[in-house]
């Protein structure tokens, strides 16, 4: 469980919007930055911030990476 | 006026057959003359006068989501028939043009489900429409990129929401386009609400980006003379409105402040009057502010623009026939 609280993923941020669901989010802080702003959903970086709630892309992307 | 001056027309009771064509189930609708279907007739045959009328220019208002609803074909061949002549539009109409020009798509869905479920797949819903997320976001990305070009472009110069349109219409390729048509075509398409929808958080990230000296300027009172212009020159004026809102009370207005007022008229909605709101205001209501004419050819049709409007248009395009022929009006279109 605390293990869960502490995942810090794209897929979690509040700067996520869906972009190839569930694999590859569209980071709008990473775009006004001028970097690419396509991202892994299970990638981080050190501005995350967590989003206002919680939605599938994680629990998805890593049933996706399983997978494959 | 007397008695029998009330009782003149019997009801003809409708008759059907196998393989009947559109126009002809109107017809018949023409015979009851009744209810909802007499004035879905009359709205037939006001929208066919509109364009056997030499002199009038039609403006097509659209409210509510009926491009993501499936219009926008209906609306694309209205502009390249040259069957309407400029379109005032809700932002969020061209926006879901713009989703579909790019690749995606509009989803049949359901209105009841689990609306925080579809939040957590990032799924948007439009009462039984479902659009993904992504679909908004590559077109976001789409923009930032257009507002950009446009921009750099246009430098310090303010563009009118038409001009912004036929700026949007000239980057896409999809023929099957409302914006790219109207590019073409040269149909002006009016968003005076052009901030109230996607454009806006589009805009906002494109802000962020550059400097502000170099972002994208619109000023949608700087096309208010122009849509004036188009009135004054047209010797009648025939208004079509889907919903309400914005765009129908942008004609409306238009039509009083050229001093001309409108000849045909045809609003399909499912509003009511009593509060106050325009989109339900009925037009013997708008004959007050001088907007529609007393005499107009008028008719409100309640119902929903998706089921009506392409009954409407299919009914009049088999009465005017394959070769009907119309010329933009006002004659050379819009002038800056």
């Amino acid at each position: 469980m605390k293990d869960k609280e502490n995942e810090k993923y794209c897929g979690n941020c509040s700067y996520h919007n869906a972009y190839e669901y569930p694999s590859k989010v569209f980071c709008t802080y990473r775009l006004v930055k001028g970097l690419n702003p396509v991202v892994s959903t299970l990638w981080r970086c050190e501005n995350w911030t967590p989003a206002m709630d919680k939605c599938f892309c994680i629990e998805d992307a890593k049933k996706q990476s399983r997978s494959t | 006026m007397r008695r029998e001056d009330f009782l003149t027309e019997p009801v003809k009771h409708i008759k059907l057959k196998p393989k009947m064509t559109v126009n002809e189930l109107i017809n018949q609708y023409n015979m009851s003359g009744s209810f909802g279907a007499g004035r879905l007739a009359t709205a037939c045959d006001i929208y066919e006068k509109m364009l056997r009328d030499d002199g009038c220019t039609i403006y097509l208002g659209l409210a509510g989501a009926v491009v993501p609803a499936g219009l926008r074909m209906v609306i694309t061949d209205l502009i390249r028939k040259r069957m309407i002549d400029a379109i005032v539009s809700t932002g969020a109409n061209m926006i879901h043009d713009f989703i579909e020009a790019i690749g995606g798509h509009h989803y049949k869905g359901h209105w009841f489900v689990d609306d925080y479920l579809l939040y957590k797949y990032h799924i948007y819903r439009i009462y039984d429409i479902f659009v993904p997320e992504e679909d908004f976001i590559k077109a976001d990305e789409k923009f930032i990129q257009f507002f950009r070009e446009i921009a750099t472009e246009f430098k310090d110069r303010y563009l009118a929401t038409h001009e912004f349109a036929w700026e949007l219409g000239k980057r896409l390729d999809d023929p099957n386009s409302i914006l790219r048509a109207a590019y073409e075509m040269k149909v002006p398409i009016f968003m005076p609400a052009a901030r109230d929808c996607e454009f806006s958080y589009a805009f906002y990230l494109h802000s962020q980006m550059v400097k502000p000296e170099e972002t994208l300027k619109i000023d949608s009172f700087k096309e208010v003379p122009v849509f004036i212009d188009l009135f004054r020159r047209s010797e009648r004026n025939g208004m079509i409105i889907i919903g309400g809102g914005v765009p129908r009370n942008t004609i409306q207005h238009a039509a009083v402040t050229a001093r001309k007022g409108i000849d045909y008229a045809i609003v399909i909605t499912m509003d009511r009057p009593e509060t106050g709101g325009l989109s339900g205001s009925t037009l013997e209501e708008t004959i007050s502010w001088g907007k529609v004419k007393r005499e107009a050819n008028k008719v409100m049709v309640t119902g929903e623009a998706v089921m009506i409007f392409p009954i409407i248009v299919a009914s009049v395009m088999e009465r005017l026939g394959e070769n009907f022929y119309r010329e933009q009006h006002p004659k050379g279109g819009i002038r800056e």
